[in-house]
């Protein structure tokens, strides 16, 4: 029995029904035919396009902090709004707690998992295997469900509506740095399926293990 | 034909990587992680998360979101309030998606959630497909409803025009916060195998 173990057997998540997904090839997906839930998808550039998509959403994301994002402008006096000024805004006016959750959801995280997602395809597409790769990408599938680049964006098109009868709002570079990110940590994080990255990282421990 | 389950075989599904492994094991021998044939005491964490999420909903709606200090009168708003404040400047589709967000999705959660809890402690599982599709629903629209809190920590930054206008991020945007992130923890902790359990058992 367990032999079965290593078949290529995978149990669907969602209702545990076997299925054999060994033989598939690229650009296949499988969905579970009791519960419709998704398995896995096979790409052989996914590692590739992991990797491009993470360096360039950490670039926007520089991008995203270092510039205005929003301005402000109402008789006379204006002010204006960068990423960590947000932080820092709701910090000062004594929401230390929202200030970290805010800080976390749209800036640490998605960076941790972007970080994370480039040094981990870069070993992966030159075939190294470190043991350190095993708990970071344990950290990367926890980490990864906390991100909310997306959710953010559209928080910010509703702020631009909300208040833009109020006063003029100039929409800086850093918006469409974010916007940028935000599209980047999607098409990054789409790349990265659990089963073939996991299949992917044992064979690679395999190798190192035998030679 | 319908195949066999994982656990017909004695074998647990790693829910971090996939791998099969025996479920005498107590972790899992691909990547580490804590190895369970089924979540433990899913139920009842689930519930008790529930509950939580219900207790800070209360809060969330009778606190004031965020506070509008303009000319020095200061005019609390609440998730509602906002809503109906849309509505009356003529945006509807903002409303819209202000009402859906911090109204129609953290409710529909809690009731999918509650409905599927029930549904498996009651063993009324005539349709597990339908159930399985809620459950994921649920797990999927979970992070939306923040949406409403960046809305508030955006204007905060953004409108601080000292005696002019100034924003400022009321209680209750905490309290929301909470409820989305605990509805998250109560999502993830429910095991959907379970719904599945009773029918495999009659087949068997």
């Amino acid at each position: 029995m367990p032999a079965s173990a290593d078949s290529g057997l995978i149990a669907c998540p969602s209702c545990d029904l076997l299925y054999d997904v060994s033989g598939m090839r690229h650009g296949e997906k499988a969905s579970c035919s009791r519960c419709g839930d998704f398995l896995t998808r096979v790409r052989n550039d996914s590692f590739l396009k992991l990797q491009s998509f993470a360096i360039s959403g950490l670039i926007f994301l520089a991008i995203g902090c270092a510039f205005p994002f929003l301005s402000f402008k109402s008789s006379g006096l204006e002010s204006i709004m960068t990423l960590p000024q947000t932080v820092q805004q709701l910090y000062d006016q004594g929401r230390p707690d929202l200030a970290f959750l805010v800080a976390g959801f749209i800036i640490i995280v998605p960076a941790v998992v972007l970080l994370l997602l480039l040094v981990l395809s870069t070993c992966i597409l030159k075939q190294r295997f470190y043991d350190w790769m095993i708990p970071l990408t344990r950290l990367v599938f926890h980490m990864q469900a906390w991100a909310m680049v997306e959710v953010f964006f559209i928080g910010v098109l509703v702020s631009l509506v909300k208040i833009g009868h109020m006063a003029t709002v100039v929409i800086g570079i850093s918006f469409w740095g974010y916007g940028a990110f935000a599209l980047c940590f999607i098409a990054s994080v789409a790349n990265l399926d659990r089963l073939q990255y996991w299949n992917e990282l044992e064979r690679l421990a395999g190798l190192k293990h035998a030679g | 034909m319908q195949g066999d389950t994982a656990a017909s075989r004695h074998l647990a599904s790693c829910h971090l990587c996939f791998k099969l492994a025996d479920a005498s094991l107590h972790h899992c021998p691909r990547c580490g992680e804590a190895l369970h044939l089924r979540k433990t005491n899913s139920l009842q964490r689930t519930l008790a998360l529930l509950v939580t999420a219900c207790v800070l909903y209360i809060p969330a709606n009778i606190l004031p979101i965020m506070v509008t200090d303009q000319f020095g009168n200061a005019t609390d708003s609440t998730i509602i309030g906002g809503v109906v404040l849309l509505i009356d400047m003529g945006s509807v589709p903002i409303a819209a998606i202000i009402f859906i967000a911090s109204v129609m999705v953290p409710l529909g959660k809690l009731i999918a959630l509650f409905f599927v809890c029930w549904s498996v402690s009651a063993g009324r599982l005539k349709d597990p497909r339908q159930r399985t599709v809620m459950y994921r629903a649920a797990e999927l629209i979970g992070k939306w409803s923040m949406v409403d809190v960046f809305v508030v920590s955006i204007l905060v930054a953004l409108v601080h025009l000292t005696g002019l206008l100034v924003i400022l991020p009321g209680a209750a945007a905490v309290a929301f916060a909470g409820v989305v992130i605990v509805t998250i923890i109560a999502a993830e902790s429910f095991d959907p195998r379970l719904i599945w359990d009773q029918q495999d058992k009659v087949n068997e």
